[in-house]
């Protein structure tokens, strides 16, 4: 597959390499969901999983969703486009996790949890494990999910972070009794329905009720900015005939980007499903099921995890064999990316020119994947699969990842 | 001036785009060579910010080149 790298300008350029990456993508859509069908005679439900991540990769790359950049930038670019898309996602997937919860545990203040949820601990493991995921992502330029989507894109930064993500989770793992000892065993979980009576409807209204008032704070960091887009003029594209008209819906789907609050807004149905499928949406565990494996194969293996298995989140306990369902939702964000990029033309093989930016990609790597297994969850299962799941520890994560998102801000506009 | 990111990791192509609208404050052009999708959604909003307009175009092969015009010279 050459791809051409002159910078001539035109359509003629940009027909000669279209067809080619599109017909890549298409042999590998087919190859992906080949394997959804070879993984669902291991289990029935591994193909739906796996489908649906591969809708969340495709929904990553079309929208450039990075959860990263969505803290990062309100803080290096007064700007919090990002954001609001995932505002979007909570909102709705809040709304189809409470219905999914009540459908299995209909009275909640009973003292059970619903088993899948992400109902994590609270307490200090959430803040430190937020402030160095939170510095750590802004570090290496993008978080667990953003590095898997961009991996796919051909981005060779990425392939180091996600090795400095292997390396972190390993060390947390050597350490997770430590801090079991020291703090997650006496943070409680805290989920919102079983409290003062609140219940389902107390909590959807009361999360919704923060996602505005965030909303509103966006809003007035913006104003303080002074952002604003200049008005260009657009063509207008000819939509006439019917082959003009799918043309353009076929390009507004593959091959221009998506805008973040349709991303988000994908994103939230896509944990809504994958949760009523299973569990809700996460990445860390399956890659710190990867990093214990390798760990263990190198004759390193990590002590037992005390406590970790009566705990929810991307726990990285999710069984033995290649094709789990961890696997599935976490494995499957690559090809849906890499379907996304080929389509859109996106794909390219993007070495950095900096040898400094590959120890940033790996440092930041390291600490985010500490973080991340010591919060039991990244931006998406300790944040993003969290707070619609009605647990407080998903709000405090997110406010330490802010403060950790600012630090980190902080350090790389001095090594630009 | 021209800015080649080509190959930058995130957040460089945009940081470096918006530190030469700063430095520059509208008596020159910024012509940026990137290979970095999110640019084209981060930068046009920072633009107006610094009295700036834009232009994209499309080079083919995951590359685009982001021209910024001083607002009031088009």
């Amino acid at each position: 597959m050459a791809l051409t790298h002159e910078t001539t300008k035109g359509p003629s350029t940009l027909l000669t390499s279209m067809p080619r990456q599109s017909i890549i993508a298409v042999l590998v859509l087919f190859g992906a969901l080949g394997l959804a069908v070879v993984m669902s005679r291991t289990e029935a439900i591994l193909a739906p999983l796996w489908l649906l991540a591969m809708a969340a990769g495709f929904t990553l790359q079309r929208s450039r969703f990075c959860f990263a950049s969505a803290f990062r930038d309100l803080f290096l670019f007064g700007s919090s486009r990002i954001m609001k898309g995932i505002l979007v996602g909570l909102a709705i997937a809040t709304i189809g996790f409470a219905i999914n919860m009540y459908s299995k545990v209909p009275f909640p203040g009973f003292g059970a949890l619903p088993g899948e949820a992400n109902i994590l601990p609270v307490g200090l493991s959430t803040i430190v494990g937020g402030l160095l995921f939170g510095f750590g992502m802004v570090l290496s330029g993008g978080c667990v999910s953003g590095s898997l989507y961009r991996m796919a894109e051909g981005y060779v930064a990425s392939w180091v972070s996600m090795g400095g993500i292997l390396i972190g989770l390993g060390f947390l793992s050597q350490t997770w009794n430590w801090w079991w000892q020291a703090s997650i065993s006496h943070e409680p979980t805290v989920w919102i329905p079983s409290k003062f009576g609140l219940g389902y409807g107390g909590g959807v209204i009361l999360t919704l009720g923060g996602l505005l008032i965030a909303f509103l704070l966006f809003l007035w960091w913006e104003s303080r900015s002074g952002l604003s887009t200049p008005d260009i003029p657009h063509k207008k594209e000819p939509d006439d005939t019917l082959v003009q008209k799918l043309s353009i819906l076929w390009r507004s789907v593959f091959v221009r980007g998506w805008s973040a609050v349709v991303g988000g807004g994908v994103l939230g149905v896509i944990g809504v499903l994958m949760y009523m499928v299973h569990m809700p949406w996460g990445v860390t565990g399956e890659l710190a099921r990867f990093s214990n494996t390798i760990m263990s194969t190198l004759n390193f293996a990590p002590p037992e995890a005390l406590g970790l298995s009566d705990l929810g989140g991307c726990s990285g306990l999710s069984g033995a064999g290649l094709f789990t369902h961890s696997f599935a939702a976490t494995v499957g964000v690559l090809p849906g990316s890499l379907v996304g990029a080929l389509f859109a033309s996106e794909f390219k093989l993007r070495f950095p020119r900096n040898a400094k930016r590959y120890v940033q990609a790996l440092g930041g790597g390291i600490i985010m994947g500490y973080g991340a297994g010591l919060a039991i969850g990244c931006t998406v299962g300790a944040f993003f699969s969290s707070i619609p799941s009605l647990s407080i520890s998903g709000w405090l994560f997110a406010l330490a990842l802010s403060c950790g998102a600012f630090m980190g801000v902080q350090v790389i506009k001095r090594i630009a | 001036m021209e800015l080649d990111v080509r190959g930058e990791i995130c957040p460089y192509p945009m940081l470096k785009a918006v530190e030469a609208m700063k430095k520059l404050k509208g008596t020159d052009e910024v012509v940026v060579f990137t290979d970095h999708a999110p640019c084209l959604d981060t930068i046009p909003p920072q633009a107006g910010r610094y009295g700036y307009t834009y232009q994209v175009e499309e080079n083919g092969g995951a590359e685009w080149t982001i021209t910024l015009i001083p607002k009031g010279s088009m």
